[in-house]
């Protein structure tokens, strides 16, 4: 990577001097190490490597990107040229300045402290880790399958900017997945979970993984003796797991401002409004314990904490240094690429909600017929922003009776709308959470970015629960 | 630039100097120019290369899959040295066999549109904007907010020990996406179509807009409905994410072999209705999905997966094959750099019925016409539980639409609903993604609405 970082400068002057009014040259390699045992059998045990150079420049209105993962010197000019080029295809002939005037690059360095580099640690002793973990996973009552994945990831990436960014980033995420598929007489369920640490090697040897797999063995087990929850609309209480995906989807989306500016979203033009209950306040911070580190964006802006919600009152937008001069705001550090192959477009870092006072056992009090929702064993959501309609999946979750919290439940999902579910948030508890993973992110427009979200355990007045 | 033919030589050299029994290279490049506009124009333009390589080694029975990506002709050589020291200390693969001993090609048609190879940026911006420009001649309440043209070159190696000389193709692709949002009096609704296929041949922009903005607009004051069991029809996008979800899963040998098949031990057995049938089909003229060979260079091929409901197949690459003591069917797929092959669908063609939607609709009297989902994909494919929530649809009585529908979850189990469940097929089909599929009307879907169940 070290030559390309050499590189980049030359590309970005080179940009200017072809006529660029503004440019941003991104240098990134990622590599990822797997370790998969299906079943007992080691099917997976790679070291993937992924680098190159992407180049975005701002020019006569519109804006230009191009990319390679062959680069050396003498392909600066063609680099440049199809960047440039392509912008100028499209005939804007405007020279309006596309980014904010007032945008200013980020300088520092941010690099994820360990003690241990995972690359360092012999293969051997990884694999016999995630061997001993599935196959053991396989001798369990009930379980007649299990994936069990090693993970790590370290991610560097090199941005210089025509608005004075010059930032490094190192980032590097470790953690085990595991999935168990469960059988009772003709009944077959499955759950799958994961555990990832922003950190080195270190965090693995800690971490207790025989409970974790064995807790989620017998969940998937347990879930393959229950019922399925008759689909309808329920009073629910969300647990501290489960809470991040329903603000990634329900809220998350809907706030960033590349929807809002293209009409795509319901919270258009409701700042201001109140589209929460009092008790809701959002944020999206790139460097909270348990998210994923960003601390600067991949324009190469600093990413501070954004308040998207405050007491129940829609206050921002998350933004990049194009959607925020479209929409008139300040830049939020929030335009994340997934690799050298995108340019960036608006992403949420770690989305969560701030806690409230509640005892996390107070939101069961008085709640007569009720679901309780949780999240390991979710597994994702998605929504149209523009509909304001999301759906996500719940992992094996409880019925509430009379403020008890009752018999398990299999196969939950929960449909709502982005304008009605958080203004029936009626208790939110003290016990924030907030978590990232190494095995999955977020998903828009064909990018997967890593990120965060959390929150502390709600209660919603009700909500629309469906069975998979 | 690389001289792919002298690196895939010099690979295989080096690969078996440093003690592999077999080695396998593959080799991707991926040419691509894409084009991103909103309603209020052309936002953004990107153009660019990038070359990949994969290198599976076993040493015996130790097996290893290495990728990345291409900078110099030396990452290649390393990624060898790497995969057979990593090979030298994995455990044993039991069922390991061999690589493929069998590449080649099967005559494929409509793989490559020269009009997409070239890359026209004119060509592709006049379709962008005859895009933003057609939805409110349309319907003045309707407007493009998102246009999405994205064209790729993909050309591709692969070689391994066995074969004389690497197998290699080239193939284009056109992928286009409109989303359409209509407005009126407070109320918004919005739905999107999407063309992907190698080549231009049947993409028809007016119709696609036409249908994107007629949708849109019919489910304007869309609301939930009751809880209830309703009949269904879904209309062939969202059946081909259906069975994108829960069929395709089921049927591939690796998750069979595994235990998270519901189709598991179901061969020769009557598993859906008699009146579906299901073809995987790798050479398909025009579909995204086709090839002249699979991931690992073994001719793709057309093949009965269910015939009139009976399962006669389930999809293999040659390691699952081996294992069933089977020939692979020419479904490796690789999810990603670094990643072992796995069985997976190419295109899905599923045989149309003889009713249109309109006679259906009428036929049935009671019915939720389902137009699009989200999160169909999170349906569990080991027991085949569907769950979707609704986004647009319209609830039909006797042939009339009563009322627009969307923030329903939806759920039933497919080989329920495609069995004892199952109504009709509809004689239109539709091209979605690497499916090619009709309508589907079933009974007895639950669907958890406005009121408690």
């Amino acid at each position: 990577m070290e030559y390309l970082v050499d590189l980049a400068e030359k590309i970005l002057n080179e940009a200017l001097n072809r006529g660029a009014q503004d440019a941003i040259v991104r240098v990134q390699e990622k590599v990822y190490e797997s370790i998969v045992f299906d079943n007992g059998i080691l099917r997976v045990c790679s070291i993937s490597r992924v680098s190159g150079l992407g180049l975005t420049v701002f020019v006569g209105g519109s804006v230009g990107y191009s990319y390679a993962s062959i680069v050396d010197r003498d392909s600066i000019p063609k680099i440049v040229d199809e960047a440039i080029t392509v912008a100028k295809a499209l005939e804007y002939g405007s020279e309006k300045r596309l980014v904010c005037e007032e945008v200013k690059g980020a300088r520092g360095s941010y690099r994820t402290e360990f003690k241990v580099n995972p690359f360092d640690v012999d293969l051997e002793t990884k694999v016999k880790l995630v061997s001993n973990l599935n196959n053991e996973s396989m001798k369990k009552e009930g379980i007649v399958s299990a994936f069990t994945r090693y993970g790590c990831e370290i991610d560097r990436k090199y941005i210089v900017s025509s608005f004075y960014s010059k930032v490094q980033v190192e980032v590097v995420a470790i953690g085990l997945s595991h999935l168990a598929v469960a059988r009772y007489g003709d009944i077959v369920e499955r759950v799958g979970d994961q555990k990832t640490f922003i950190g080195g090697y270190e965090f693995i040897e800690k971490f207790d993984w025989s409970s974790f797999v064995n807790e989620i063995n017998d969940l998937a087990y347990k879930a393959s003796q229950a019922s399925t929850i008759t689909p309808g609309v329920y009073q629910a209480v969300v647990d501290n797991e489960l809470v991040g995906l329903l603000l990634h989807e329900a809220f998350g989306h809907a706030s960033e401002g590349d929807a809002v500016y293209s009409d795509l979203s319901v919270l258009k033009g409701r700042l201001g409004q109140v589209v929460a209950s009092e008790k809701v306040t959002i944020v999206d911070d790139g460097m909270v314990s348990g998210g994923y580190p960003v601390p600067f964006d991949d324009d190469g802006i600093e990413k501070k904490v954004t308040y998207i919600v405050k007491n129940g009152v829609l206050v921002g937008y998350l933004n990049s240094i194009v959607t925020a001069k479209k929409l008139g705001q300040i830049p939020t550090g929030n335009a994340r690429a997934q690799d050298i192959t995108f340019n960036t477009i608006v992403r949420q870092t770690n989305f969560y909600m701030l806690p409230g006072d509640a005892k996390v056992e107070e939101l069961f009090e008085g709640i007569d017929y009720g679901v309780y929702l949780k999240g390991r064993g979710a597994g994702g959501g998605q929504v149209n922003p523009a509909l304001g309609t999301f759906t996500f999946g719940v992992g094996p979750s409880y019925i509430i009776r009379k403020g008890e919290i009752g018999e398990l439940v299999r196969s939950v999902i929960v449909s709502g709308n982005i304008l009605e579910v958080l203004k029936n948030v009626d208790m939110v508890a003290n016990d924030l959470n907030v978590s990232t993973s190494v095995f999955g992110g977020c998903g828009k427009m064909g990018q997967m970015v890593r990120v965060g979200d959390g929150g502390p355990h709600i209660r919603v007045k009700k909500l629309v629960v469906g069975t998979r | 630039m690389i001289d792919i033919d002298r690196l895939i030589g010099k690979t295989l050299k080096r690969a078996e100097e440093l003690g592999a029994s077999e080695v396998e290279l593959h080799v991707v490049e991926e040419k691509s120019v894409s084009i991103y506009a909103t309603s209020k124009g052309i936002e953004g333009i990107k153009k660019g290369t990038i070359v990949t390589a994969d290198v599976r080694v076993s040493i015996g029975k130790k097996v290893t899959v290495q990728g990345c990506v291409v900078s110099s002709e030396n990452d290649v050589l390393n990624l060898v040295e790497k995969a057979v020291s990593i090979a030298r200390v994995v455990p044993e693969d039991p069922n390991w066999v061999s690589l493929p001993r069998n590449c080649g090609y099967t005559t494929t048609f409509d793989l490559v549109d020269d009009k997409v190879k070239v890359f026209d940026i004119d060509m592709l911006t006049s379709i962008v904007k005859e895009a933003l420009r057609l939805p409110p001649q349309v319907d003045r309440r309707a407007s493009a907010n998102e246009v999405v043209v994205d064209t790729g070159v993909i050309r591709k190696w692969i070689a391994n020990n066995y074969s004389v000389n690497p197998v290699s193709y080239e193939k284009t692709s056109f992928s286009f996406v409109v989303e359409v949002k209509a407005s009126e009096e407070g109320f918004e609704s919005s739905y999107y179509r999407y063309y992907n296929a190698p080549t231009l041949k049947e993409f028809d922009l007016e119709a696609m807009v036409r249908d994107a903005v007629n949708i849109a607009v019919a489910t304007l004051k869309a609301k939930p409905i009751e809880t209830g069991r309703y009949n269904v029809v879904f209309m062939p996008t969202v059946f081909a994410a259906i069975l994108r979800a829960l069929l395709v899963p089921a049927v591939r040998a690796d998750q069979v072999q595994k235990n998270r098949s519901p189709l598991a031990r179901k061969l020769f057995t009557k598993v859906l209705s008699e009146n579906i049938t299901v073809i995987d089909d790798g050479s398909a003229p025009n579909m995204i999905g086709s090839a002249p060979f699979d991931d690992e260079g073994v001719p793709t091929k057309r093949k009965t997966v269910i015939d009139k409901g009976v399962l006669l197949t389930y999809l293999y690459d040659t390691y699952t094959a081996y294992i069933d003591n089977q020939e692979s069917t020419g479904n490796a797929i690789r999810p990603g750099l670094g990643s072992p092959p796995i069985p997976s669908a190419t295109n899905i063609i599923v045989i149309p019925g003889t009713k249109s939607v309109e006679d259906i609709v009428k036929d049935v009297r009671d019915v939720l016409v389902v137009y699009a989902t989200i999160g169909e994909w999170l349906s569990n494919p080991v027991n085949g539980n569907l769950g979707a929530t609704v986004t647009n649809a319209i609830y039909y009585r006797n042939g009339e639409p009563i009322q627009p529908v969307k923030g329903v979850a939806i759920s039933g189990n497919i080989y329920r609903l495609l069995n004892e469940d199952f109504e009709e097929l509809s004689k239109e089909v539709e091209l979605a993604g690497n499916m090619l599929v009709p309508a589907v009307c079933v009974r007895n879907v639950a669907i958890a609405g406005e009121k408690s169940g």
